[in-house]
């Protein structure tokens, strides 16, 4: 396994246990509006939201600087990343304009605290689209060369 | 479409059995691009294949060849 793959591999597993672990965190306050409510919950979500990107820049980005961990064919591999990356942040936009537009059609209103959630998610979702990325390039670039 | 074929796996037998590791020292490179080089699963760019044949002391056209399909 190629450092950088494995470095992504680790911070896509973190991210994704915090991030899961956030979700469980809102599902068992059961309202949305315990964010404002919660000063608990903010922490958690303001700590999952600092720390998935940390871990992110620790794993992949800085321990890549000697030629023998990273090379040419990494960084073909991280350049197509950003592909997915680039998706998966149209994907979470589009399903929350989606999702709020439904919801609070009739009300003509959105709660504020949805416009922290839609950043939280969108950058912890593009660092683990960016992790996911990487995996899927190593995947592809070893099967098809 | 030609298809570019390498002798590297030749060549660091050839050469006291230069280990993966090493190669991808001396040409700059990690062992997974040696690994994939050799299954022909990747064709480097122009400067790795210049590094890889100056690190087996060598012309480029003894390392990587051309060949029409």
């Amino acid at each position: 396994m190629a450092p950088l793959q494995r470095r992504a591999l680790y911070s896509f597993v973190i991210g994704l246990v915090l991030t899961i672990a956030l979700i469980a965190v809102f599902a068992a306050q059961g309202d949305i509006t315990a964010f404002e409510r919660d000063p608990n919950l903010r922490l958690v979500t303001y700590a999952v939201l600092i720390g998935v990107p940390l871990i992110y820049l620790i794993l992949v980005n800085l321990t890549l600087r000697k030629p023998t961990q990273f090379d040419e064919r990494d960084r073909l591999i991280i350049e197509k990343s950003s592909r997915a990356q680039w998706l998966a942040v149209i994907f979470t936009l589009v399903v929350w304009t989606i999702a709020l537009t439904e919801v609070y059609q009739d009300q003509g209103q959105v709660p504020l605290t949805f416009l922290k959630l839609i950043f939280t998610s969108t950058l912890i979702i593009s660092t683990l689209a960016h992790s996911f990325g990487i995996l899927v390039g190593y995947w592809d670039i070893n099967r098809n060369g | 479409m030609g298809r570019i074929e390498n002798r590297i796996r030749r060549l660091r037998f050839d050469h006291d059995e230069m280990t993966q590791e090493e190669l991808a020292s001396r040409a700059g490179c990690t062992r997974q691009t040696i690994i994939a080089l050799e299954q022909s699963k990747y064709v480097p760019s122009i400067e790795l294949a210049f590094r890889i044949a100056r690190a087996f002391d060598t012309p480029l056209e003894e390392v990587f060849q051309y060949e029409d399909s």
